[in-house]
């Protein structure tokens, strides 16, 4: 599903964000990307979603190359992901519901579609009687959800979360996670980037741990180490 | 696609509102530019026809002796109307020469005294040549020194207004001048201000337009939006002017015709009749000028 082959990303003027990292996620993976500040993961995840592009190496998904992806194509792979972040990026002055068929109409769907797929995703985070709140109106754990739900619109192949928890708290971040693994339950692949220890022990899958832009550890049911 | 350019205008027509003091500023300026170029116009049109007015009444008028022979009259007729600048020529006989000076003076005496004691007409046939500009008449007053005609010709009556053209000319130069570079001024500062009206509102909608980017909006989704407030702006701009512009001109219309010795000048007609074309050019300029300032701006301050 996702393929890094020896990908470096130096900052300029030099500053590494990650180097000669070399990854392969299968489909359906659920993928915990861990380390401290500083190390490269949220650099890592701005590479999947051509937010950045690499100094060196080839980046591919699902098949298709995106290492040197072309301005006009990022909207068409941002289409087939869902990105979900620490701050939500949610838009304050729209309700949970346009905030969600916003992604939709940006892209151009139709009226009928976006009636449809708007309270299913709404329904799988268990936000289905907050439609006409506004964010603020909402808790951090319930933001998060409606970002979750947005991400999902386009019934993406992969999600990358970075992050998703970093301002929740413990009991909320596990309600997240849990709703991360139905997802990936439903056949889509998840990256997760965190350092929220006890996040990563509780999922019991795969983590890649990195150190200074490089990969150091990469195991299978793996815990939270460092 | 339709679904689209509805999405985007909505988009559009909310940044109008909710930049509404932005959207005054920007629209007042492109008035402003809209209004200097048609008072150019205007300008233009009145001193046209000012120039053709007083063009209108220059002649020549030609006196001919009392003895001219009737046909030296008309071969100097017929020459004349044989050159090309020349507009119009009408002919005065002897007789009809008197019968205008009689009742020019019919009520002084000694005029009439003594135009009875002299009992023949004194007047000679005469000719008003018009042409169809002031500069041929030169043309005309040297074709007149030939001699064929010259001896039968007593008196030639230039009345020159070529210099009261001259000064139409100069001032409204001047004036044409100063509006030239006024609206260039106005041009270049509605530039800035439609530059920094996007800049604003890619400011404003930085978080929007991130997010809209983060979850798949194409480039030209983005875009649109900015590119159709601005043209939205011009629209309204050149609706403004035209509001304005209407009853200006129907009120200053009469007191232009008071120089015109009391005719329409037809600046309304004008108006009327080019108003498609003109608004149509002035429309296209501005949508031009405000998508360049946009897209410069978006250069600058959009990354997508
Ligand atoms: N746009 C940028 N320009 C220059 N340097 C950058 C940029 N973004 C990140 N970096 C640098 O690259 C390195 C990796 O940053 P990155 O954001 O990937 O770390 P991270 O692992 O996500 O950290 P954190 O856990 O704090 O979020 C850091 O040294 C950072 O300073
Ligand atoms: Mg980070």
């Amino acid at each position: 599903m996702i393929s890094f082959k020896h990908v470096s990303k130096i900052y300029p003027p030099n500053i590494v964000g990650v180097e000669a990292v070399n990854l392969h996620i299968g489909p359906g993976e659920f993928v915990s990307i861990v380390g401290q500040s500083g190390t490269g993961k949220s650099t890592l995840a701005k590479l999947l979603f051509a937010e950045e592009r690499p100094t060196r190496g080839t980046i591919e998904i699902g098949g298709w190359d995106i290492t040197h992806i072309r301005h006009h194509e990022i909207p068409l792979l941002r289409r087939q992901m869902g990105v979900v972040f620490q701050d939500f990026k949610l838009l304050p002055r729209k309700t949970v519901y346009e905030n969600v068929s916003f992604a939709l109409q940006v892209a151009g769907s139709a009226p009928r579609r976006i009636r449809e797929v708007v309270p299913v995703v709404l329904g799988i985070v268990n936000l289905h009687d907050m439609f006409d709140r506004y964010p603020h109106q909402l808790s951090g754990g319930e933001q998060q959800r409606v970002a979750i739900a947005r991400s999902l619109v386009h019934q993406p192949k992969v999600l990358v979360a970075d992050e998703p928890t970093g301002n929740l708290d413990a009991l909320n971040a596990r309600e997240i996670l849990d709703l991360l693994k139905k997802i990936n339950e439903f056949g889509t692949t998840v990256v997760l980037v965190t350092h929220d220890r006890d996040l990563v022990n509780r999922v019991r899958r795969r983590v890649i741990t990195l150190e200074g832009g490089k990969i150091v550890s990469d195991v299978e049911e793996g815990r939270y180490k460092l | 696609m339709i679904l689209s350019i509805y999405r985007v205008s909505k988009f559009a027509i909310q940044n109008f509102w909710r930049n509404f003091w932005l959207s005054l500023i920007t629209i007042t300026m492109l008035v402003l530019t809209l209004l200097t170029v048609n008072i150019l116009v205007v300008l233009n049109f009145v001193t046209d026809r000012a120039i053709q007015a007083v063009a209108d009444r220059v002649e020549v008028s030609v006196y001919f002796h009392a003895n001219a022979s009737e046909t030296s009259v008309q071969n100097a007729v017929t020459y004349l109307r044989s050159l090309q600048q020349v507009r119009d020529v009408a002919t005065i006989s002897a007789d009809e020469a008197l019968e205008q000076f009689a009742a020019r003076h019919q009520d002084d005496e000694t005029i009439m005294k003594s135009l009875e004691e002299i009992g023949t007409n004194p007047f000679g046939p005469s000719l008003i040549v018009k042409a169809h500009e002031v500069a041929d008449f030169n043309t005309v007053l040297e074709a007149l020194e030939n001699p064929q005609f010259r001896d039968n010709i007593r008196e030639k009556d230039f009345s020159n207004y070529e210099a009261i053209i001259t000064r139409i000319k100069d001032t409204t130069d001047r004036i044409r001048t100063f509006g030239i570079v006024l609206s260039g001024i106005f041009l270049l500062i509605a530039v800035l201000i439609v530059f920094n009206t996007v800049r604003m509102g890619l400011f404003i909608h930085r978080e929007e337009i991130g997010i809209m980017k983060l979850v798949g909006a194409s480039n030209a989704f983005v875009r649109a939006p900015f590119l159709l407030e601005m043209v939205l702006l011009s629209v309204v701009a050149l609706a403004v002017t035209a509001l304005l512009l209407y009853p200006t001109l129907a009120v200053l219309e009469p007191k232009f015709g008071f120089y015109f010795g009391g005719q329409t000048v037809g600046l309304i007609n004008y108006f009327e009749q080019n108003g498609w074309r003109l608004f149509g050019l002035q429309l296209a300029g501005l949508v031009f000028l405000t998508l360049f300032s946009t897209w410069l701006a978006m250069r600058k301050y959009l990354k997508v």
